[in-house]
């Protein structure tokens, strides 16, 4: 597969302060990475450095082929930027914004349909400043878009957000990718990582600690499979039989951590065909799993690591 | 460079529909011009009020000469004249009126005819007998003996019927508050009628005289004053207040990054930006230009020289604010830091007010300021057109100019924001 981005040992340190350490990976075409940490793991600061924002203290990144620090202009025409905390001309219109950005690149066709794709067409002689949070980002999408950028960075751009406009921001995304547009994604929510990325990187303190599919990394650091169960001490029996590790949760109740699918499929039955009528749930490793198991902690809803 | 007219378009609209920019930069200007100007430039003399209270009655009707006095008074046009009847106790009405602030009251008491009818006789037939003294001592040597005797005997005679005239000055009473600013103004007009007065009444005749004439073709009036100072005044805090915020919160908002991330240029931004302060600057001019014509009739057409100047000016300033903008990272600081400079300049610089107003010292703070050159520019070529007066300012606001677009370009991140 084609490489977009080929990162090699970089490094960027803020005096004192290393904040990104050796790290290499590559991005392939048409896919949508995630580089997944809390705040102040250097997400922004590497994304910076490929696009051209900041110059690295050692090691290269190079986008299409280009260097980003001697080839800046070959590359900036041909990406598309989402800065973290997004923001743009506040009394310009939805309309006025983006056509700022196009007249940079000297694009002149594709405003419309931009602004169509995205649902900001009605909104579009609509002041920025008086748009709600998840508008504003679309606005950012869209002038990160309008260009017809091949790569497109999107840093953290669900951060703040409520639910609802999260999830259809990511609607947005999945779509852009069908588009034939390669992403390049910064956050720090696990879920968003499940329910968009093709391949993710784990970077913690400057370092990526690993770095593969989703799917890979679930199976290979998620961990066991469990199954919670609301119910009676016969419940719990019937857990013992299939497994020796079974606990109490906060809620009270019963959890039992499988290795395999197998025997999992095997304990559930008797569950289901008992008359008590148990509340079951089975909980299926994820990338949150992954990232307690890598990095020894987990994130809280603000990006903050919790050891 | 090629996308600074993208930037300009950008922030001009941006600005337009800003309520604080335009308030700022337009209607508090205009404000301050029509305050000022009517205040101090309106070209009419100022009138202070003057309450006279007039005792000297004979039968109930004020006497000839107290309302003469109180003509000449009026006569000068430096007065509003308001009779408070002879009834009243200026003590009382001062205490019952608690609004009466600021009064001046003349009071011409009783007896004052009379008093300075006496008084103008005892000084003229005193006059006499020095005369009469005078001559006989000098010029007594071309007299016969019998001829000196006579006036020896007329002088007895009237300096024997002087004695029964009253020496006694005729006395008019001036009140004033203690809190009134226009007080010495108004006495200083008082004793100058009073003195005229007293030699009217003595028959003394005036020895000098003084004309007064203007040096120039045209007479200017105040606001052709204070209105190039305006223009060069705001032209200088939209840049150095207005320009300086808006760059360090663009800064801080993310506009910039956004910016920085697309193939724009940092030359095409800051030119965007100084192109932008340019077409406020003539803006600003023409409104003011049309306010001053509307309003107090100064007719200004700038010239070629006045266009120049305010377009070097622009650029001194926006560039100054980019400048502290792009230093200083926290917005407040930076707003702080352009009030800051630019309100001492304002005001010391003698935009409002003309230096020789100003203490020695103060007027050699102003030279240090890059906004008197401004101001004086202006006026010179704009008012005055005069433009050979204005070659300094011509030459330190060139200089001034490239310095700090040059220094913007300096400090301007486009990189490790």
């Amino acid at each position: 597969m084609k490489k977009v981005i080929e990162v090699e040992k970089l490094t960027k340190r803020y005096g004192n302060v290393t904040a990104v350490n050796g790290i290499s990976f590559d991005v392939f075409h048409g896919e949508i990475f995630s580089l997944v940490g809390p705040n102040g793991a250097g997400k922004t600061t590497t994304v910076e450095i490929l696009e051209c924002l900041r110059k690295p203290t050692s090691g290269t990144a190079k986008v299409f082929g280009f260097d980003v620090v001697r080839e800046e202009r070959k590359i900036k025409r041909r990406i598309g930027v989402m800065p973290q905390e997004f923001n743009t001309f506040d009394r310009l219109t939805v309309r006025e914004n983006v056509e700022l950005v196009a007249k940079i690149y000297g694009v002149k066709a594709g405003l419309k349909q931009t602004l169509e794709s995205l649902g900001l067409w009605g909104l579009r002689d609509k002041k920025y400043e008086a748009l709600s949070g998840g508008m504003k980002r679309r606005v950012g999408i869209a002038m990160a878009l309008v260009s017809k950028p091949e790569l497109l960075f999107l840093d953290e751009p669900t951060t703040g957000l409520d639910p609802q406009a999260r999830r259809e921001l990511w609607e947005t995304i999945k779509s852009l990718k069908k588009m034939g547009v390669t992403i390049f994604l910064t956050t720090h929510y696990m879920e968003e990582v499940e329910a968009l990325s093709d391949r993710a990187s784990i970077i913690v303190k400057g370092r990526l600690l690993s770095t593969g599919t989703v799917d890979e990394l679930v199976s290979k650091y998620g961990g066991e499979m469990k199954i919670v169960v609301k119910g009676d001490k016969r419940a719990r029996e019937i857990l013992k039989k299939f497994t020796k590790n079974v606990s109490v949760d906060e809620s009270g109740s019963f959890v039992g951590t499988f290795q395999s699918r197998e025997v999992v499929a095997r304990a559930l039955l008797p569950l289901y065909r008992s008359s008590k009528k148990y509340k079951i749930n089975v909980v299926e490793p994820s990338m949150e799993d992954v990232f307690l198991r890598v990095a020894g902690g987990k994130i809280d809803e603000r990006g903050e690591l919790i050891s | 460079m090629k996308n600074s007219s993208v930037v300009f378009a950008a922030l001009r609209k941006n600005w337009f529909r800003s309520k604080t920019g335009v308030f700022f930069s337009f209607l508090f200007p205009v404000m301050l011009l029509l305050i000022f100007g009517t205040v101090f430039g309106s070209g009419r003399s100022q009138t202070y009020t003057l309450h006279v209270q007039n005792l000297d009655l004979v039968g109930g009707e004020p006497t000839e000469l107290s309302n003469t006095l109180i003509k000449i008074m009026n006569s000068t046009g430096s007065f509003e004249i308001k009779n408070l009847a002879a009834d009243v106790d200026i003590t009382d009405y001062i205490a019952e009126h608690p609004s009466f602030t600021n009064y001046r009251v003349l009071v011409i008491p009783e007896n004052f005819q009379q008093k300075a009818v006496n008084k103008s006789i005892y000084v003229r037939t005193g006059v006499i007998l020095d005369t009469l003294s005078f001559v006989i001592e000098n010029y007594g040597y071309t007299m016969t003996e019998n001829q000196i005797g006579s006036i020896e005997n007329g002088k007895n005679m009237l300096e024997a019927w002087r004695k029964n005239i009253s020496a006694e000055n005729a006395e008019i009473l001036l009140l004033t508050d203690e809190g009134d600013t226009a007080a010495p103004i108004v006495r200083g007009i008082i004793y100058s009628v009073i003195n005229t007065f007293n030699n009217k009444m003595i028959g003394a005749e005036a020895v000098v005289d003084v004309s007064e004439n203007q040096l120039t073709q045209r007479s200017y009036k105040a606001v052709d004053y204070y209105l190039p100072g305006y223009i060069a005044a705001f032209i200088m805090t939209n840049g150095i207040i207005g320009v300086t915020s808006n760059t360090s919160e663009f800064r801080r908002n993310g506009v910039i990054k956004r910016l920085t991330a697309t193939p724009l240029q940092k030359s095409s931004w800051i030119m965007g930006n100084l192109v932008h302060q340019v077409l406020l600057a003539f803006m600003l001019m023409l409104v003011m230009i049309a306010l001053g014509w509307v309003i107090f009739g100064v007719q200004v057409i700038p010239s070629p020289y006045a266009l120049a100047l305010i377009f070097m000016g622009a650029l001194v300033f926006c560039s100054i604010g980019m400048v502290l903008g792009g230093v200083l990272k926290d917005v407040e600081a930076a707003t702080a830091a352009g009030n800051a400079i630019a309100f001492p300049m304002m005001f010391l610089s003698g935009a409002f007010w003309p230096v020789e107003m100003m203490p020695g010292f103060m007027q050699g703070v102003a030279k240090c300021m890059p906004l008197y050159y401004f101001h004086d520019g202006l006026r010179q070529t704009m008012i005055y057109q005069n433009p050979a007066q204005a070659l300094v300012p011509f030459v330190i606001l060139g200089v001034l100019a490239v310095v700090f677009v040059y220094l913007a370009i300096k400090v301007t991140k486009w990189k490790e924001l």
